[in-house]
């Protein structure tokens, strides 16, 4: 009874741990998060506008039972009062990540303020690659079953 | 007015203008301004959205610069910020969904003349 009582309280203890880590992924959330602090060089002053995503997620289990007394066992405790061998076992785990990538900087100079964006040329290029691979598989099995 | 050059928080501390849209517990979808930035006579408040999914168990969160005001004597003028990456990994995408849907119908039309 108390090893019960001391797997869920183990078990309390850990899932507000991780309860707490799931809400450090609110920060993301934060209104400065996105925008940089300026940076002045000579005349001109930069803010990086980024975009931020983050996720994370936690899980915990907690189980308990008696073993069954085996049959050839059964005969030996016949005598005495049988023991009930009472177990149980639990588990906590949980996993989390975040991505960010600058969108745009926001320059202000003596001419005004400009906001230029920021193309991620790497990612246009996966995309493309993709879109690309899946119209030409998409047209070979069309021509395939066209020709059926 | 400010000196040349200088940077200077107009409103210190929280974020301010906060617009909840579309808020119950499980998602929430927020317009929110990011505090005031003066930088020579100019008066910047950058803008953003953030989507929040709440769990039981997690939570995920996008968080995406919307726009920044800037005024400057008085008169008020709103830049866009626009993600240009997604924009065009959108288009492609979208490309890709028009090329395949006019070949398979053009293919479909030439199916049924040679069953007519």
């Amino acid at each position: 009874m108390e090893t019960i009582s001391n797997l869920l309280t183990l078990s309390q203890k850990r899932e507000e741990q991780l309860s707490r880590a799931v809400e450090k992924i609110y920060s993301a959330a934060q209104p400065g998060a996105v925008y940089s602090e300026p940076v002045t060089a000579g005349n001109y002053t930069v803010i990086t506008a980024s975009e931020i995503a983050a996720g994370g997620g936690f899980g915990s289990g907690l189980g308990f039972g008696s073993a069954p007394t085996p049959p050839e066992q059964q005969g030996e405790t016949s005598g005495r009062e049988a023991q009930p061998t009472n177990g149980g076992g639990g588990g906590v785990g949980g996993g989390g990540g975040s991505s960010g990538r600058p969108v745009a900087i926001i320059i202000i100079g003596p001419d005004g303020v400009t906001v230029k964006p920021v193309v991620d040329v790497t990612k246009i290029a996966l995309a493309g690659v993709t879109v690309w691979g899946t119209m030409l598989m998409l047209l070979r099995r069309m021509r395939k079953a066209s020709k059926r | 007015m400010q000196e040349h050059g200088s940077i200077s928080h107009a409103n210190q501390g929280m974020a301010k203008g906060v617009d909840m849209r579309g808020s119950n517990d499980l998602v929430q979808w927020q317009k929110a301004s990011v505090r005031s930035v003066v930088v020579h006579d100019l008066t910047l408040t950058p803008q953003s959205q953030v989507l929040t999914v709440r769990f039981p168990w997690g939570a995920f969160i996008w968080h995406r610069p919307t726009a920044v005001q800037v005024e400057q004597n008085g008169r008020v003028e709103m830049l866009p910020i626009v993600d240009l990456t997604r924009l065009i990994q959108l288009g492609l995408v979208g490309l890709g969904v028009v090329v395949i849907t006019v070949i398979s119908f053009v293919q479909l039309a030439r199916r049924k003349e040679k069953v007519s």
